[in-house]
């Protein structure tokens, strides 16, 4: 973006970095740490904001620059900053007890690091529930060369998911009682319906899986209650983004909710996906995307008519929505959509699906012979064969026809999780292989068109040289809903030992999800590349998202000596255990520059 | 014909109970049949408002084109009316890219042609899979060919088209592999006097 083009979209009031001018010269930043109050238009609550806000500022650096960032702690507790998705030296990180000590009540903090990477990011507190508490902002960092796009103007638009209660209250009352927030249980209503539909025996069998699992086929979201924010604002309190009909308005999401997925649209505009998690991948034009928590999408829209529109992301629960609105003059608005049902999980959410389907486990569709998938005819049950068909784009094809049809296979397993768009001339109205075939959350788009996927997200330059990895490691995500505890291969943080890796290794980390939630996980330091299929150009993230029943790979090479931090980013499971210490062994000595500098204040 | 792959697609559908393709809308950039017969697109030669192919007797300027992933270089032309201009396009980017001279609508009304070669593995990202595109041929009725307002250049290539522009017109230049023109891989063409 130009500077021009800068210093309108400043001028339009959208909520830049007051820190902005100061980006490009100086390269030294002030963030305060401060107790704040949040309104939004719903309730009114006391939370924690960066220089007297929340959100706090959007930090923009660019790339190159050495930033130093003067953090100062006004609050009576301890606190801290992670710079979410950024490179940099394993003690400018920001995690207390991995990283360094956190910042003390009346403390300033001096963080300084190379900014060796550009696009969308974030900030947060990584102590406590700051984070939950209102404690993140939005950093851009503008690239060194020309970017594989181009637009007229840009917002921030990032998602948080404000709850009246507190996020120490909120941990207590999950402890005490799971199911606390979940204002989606089903009734003895809901099982006279089941016996309707499925009889008796099977209703009764149903309640009885569901009850070994201790969840329940509505815990998708096991925090409820809230209200979504765009940029600091409820919906009613409509965050407004201004254009010029026919212009390219470039939107940097960032999820910044502790908890909420969100599947966001734009009714009546096409959005052309060109970075997830700050990197730029091949341009999808897409109707819809789902955000898992602490990714980051930048989409491109052209508006081309004197109209609003609005801006929805309904949570994946359906319990709620954030709206905002794009319109060529404040005080416009376009109409809301209404929430869609909510979805409810399914036995194959369970993990059920993996069983004895054979060659048809599309939970692992990453790993999958997709050439033999191509070649090969399916034979339906009745008798039509699906192999030689083009069902390419199909201009004027009815999608929504299709979209959640599940496809009966003769031994009466089911293809609903299959990955059309994959197979060249098998493409149907594609199923996201990331989810469980038969899964209640396997999402679609409203108006029946594209609906984005992990497997469409493709590198537009690799960050490393495509090579095998040198060895796998296991983590299965597990959990006890009962006590709401969360953890990695059966053990919690505290009772864990690091996972270690040798500088240098490229390492494949298969997560098995064996819980009935959605896990973003997110490891620091280091790129987390998604085996999507699309070997030299797997998408590069920083945030993997693992859906119920399903298994994903991602690779990682380990580039960034020291310790650093390996959680699931919702923050609830994160601090009852799902959290590993991760040690690099080995590698370059960090240089002394590159060493946390504090200063009594 | 169109007619023909209409039928043809709903026998396919009722036979396999899937709903299947719409051909109706279906022409390639290239086709060498009239416009009128390719669905008004206005793909055709000779009358139409975006110009028509020019001879190379007639052209007056060349111009060279860079593209890059996913931008042009020069990101605007500026164009005498009825000039007949040789265009020599590089792509010195690393993926397969597109020189198309039309008015905005003609781009939009390409962009499904262009999704459906990408999804028969006709356009990968970074070259053109011809064995793919004589399967397409064969198995539909279309393929790839050369059109005289566009030019596809594979990564590291360079392709070369004259035309000779009209009186009046809004025209762009632009890309339409799938996602390049709507991430901002186009131009505005001023004519001018």
């Amino acid at each position: 973006m130009n500077l021009s083009t800068f210093a309108r979209a400043a001028t339009l009031g959208l909520g830049l970095a007051s820190l902005a001018a100061a980006a490009a010269q100086a390269g030294t930043y002030t963030l305060t740490v401060d107790q704040v109050t949040i309104d939004t238009g719903e309730f009114k609550k006391t939370g924690i904001g960066y220089n007297g806000a929340s959100p706090g500022p959007v930090l923009r650096f660019q790339e190159g620059e050495d930033v130093v960032i003067n953090v100062t702690n006004n609050l009576s507790e301890s606190t801290s900053i992670h710079w979410h998705g950024l490179i940099l030296p394993y003690q400018q990180d920001g995690v207390p007890k991995i990283s360094y000590d956190g910042i003390a009540p009346g403390e300033t903090f001096t963080y300084r690091f190379p900014i060796v990477q550009s696009g969308t990011y974030w900030f947060h507190s990584h102590s406590g529930f700051q984070e939950p508490d209102g404690a993140y902002g939005a950093i851009v960092i503008e690239p060194k060369g020309r970017e594989p796009f181009k637009y007229d103007r840009e917002y921030v638009v990032q998602l948080t998911d404000a709850h009246p209660h507190s996020g120490n209250r909120i941990m207590r009352n999950l402890k005490m009682s799971p199911d606390y927030y979940n204002r989606k249980q089903r009734t003895f209503g809901d099982f006279l319906t089941d016996v309707d539909k499925m009889g008796l025996d099977q209703a009764l069998a149903d309640r009885k899986a569901w009850g070994e699992m201790r969840m329940m086929p509505t815990d998708i979201e096991d925090l409820q209650g809230y209200t979504p924010l765009i940029n600091g604002k409820g919906p009613s309190q409509n965050w407004t983004g201004l254009f010029e009909p026919g212009e390219r308005v470039r939107l940097r999401f960032i999820n910044s909710s502790a908890m909420t997925y969100f599947d966001i649209r734009i009714p009546g505009l096409k959005m052309t996906v060109v970075q997830a998690d700050g990197n730029n991948v091949l341009p999808v034009t897409v109707d819809e995307f789902r955000i898992a928590v602490a990714e980051t999408y930048d989409v491109i829209v052209r508006p081309e008519e004197d109209k609003a529109y609005t801006v929805f992301a309904e949570s994946m629960g359906r319990t709620a929505f954030a709206r905002g609105t794009l319109a060529p003059r404040e005080g416009m608005e376009a109409e809301i959509p209404e929430l869609r049902p909510d979805p409810l999980l399914t036995m194959a959410d369970m993990g059920m699906a993996h069983e004895g389907h054979g060659g048809m486990n599309h939970g692992a569709m990453p790993d999958m012979d997709q050439s033999q998938m191509s070649a090969g005819s399916h034979t339906m049950p009745d008798g039509t064969t699906m192999g030689g068909m083009n069902h390419g784009a199909m201009p004027g094809m009815d999608h929504s026809q299709m979209g959640s049809g599940t496809h009966t296979m003769a031994d009466g397993s089911t293809m609903a999780g299959m990955d059309h768009s994959a197979h060249g001339g098998m493409a149907m109205a594609a199923a996201d292989p990331f989810y469980a075939p038969g899964s209640g959350l396997a999402p679609s788009a409203a108006n029946g068109g594209k609906f984005l996927s992990y497997a469409d997200l493709k590198a537009q330059k690799p960050l490393y040289e495509h090579r095998e990895a040198t060895r796998e490691i296991e983590l299965r995500l597990t959990g006890n809903m009962e006590r709401y505890s969360w953890s990695i291969n059966g053990i919690k943080y505290k009772d864990a030992e690091p996972i270690r890796l040798q500088y240098g290794e490229r390492v494949r980390f298969k997560f098995v999800n064996e819980t009935m939630m959605t896990h973003p996980m997110h490891l620091h330091g280091m790129w987390s590349i998604i085996d999507n299929g699309s070997g030299k150009r797997n998408p590069v993230k920083h945030v993997v998202s693992v859906s119920p029943g399903t298994t994903v790979y991602m690779e990682t090479e380990v580039d960034a000596p020291g310790q650093w931090a390996f959680h699931c980013h919702l923050s609830y499971h994160a601090d009852s255990g799902m959290f590993r210490k991760v040690i690099v062994e080995g590698g370059p000595k960090q240089a002394k520059a590159g060493l946390p500098q504090s200063t009594g204040g | 014909m169109k007619v023909d792959y209409v039928a043809k697609a709903a026998r396919l559908a009722a036979a396999t109970t899937l709903s299947v393709i719409a051909l109706s809308a279906f022409t390639l950039t290239a086709l060498p049949i009239p416009a009128q017969a390719a669905g008004g697109h206005g793909t055709g030669h000779g009358n139409a408002a975006h110009g028509a192919p020019g001879n190379a007797a007639d052209v007056t300027r060349t111009i060279e084109i860079k593209m890059f992933d996913n931008y042009y270089e020069p990101e605007e032309l500026s164009i005498k009316e009825g000039e007949t201009v040789r265009f020599i396009v590089t792509n010195a980017g690393e993926f397969l890219h597109e020189f198309s001279i039309a008015t905005a609508a003609m781009h939009k009304a390409h962009a499904p042609e262009m999704m459906m070669m990408m999804e028969h593995g006709v356009l990968e990202p970074d070259r053109v899979n011809w064995a793919a595109a004589e399967q397409m041929q064969a198995s539909m009725g279309h393929g790839m060919h050369k059109e005289g307002n566009s030019v596809l250049v594979e990564p590291g290539k360079t392709g070369e088209i004259i035309w000779t522009f009209p009186q009046h017109a809004e025209l762009e230049f632009a890309c339409n592999i799938p996602g390049h023109y709507d991430a901002g891989m186009t131009g505005p063409i001023r004519l001018s006097h």
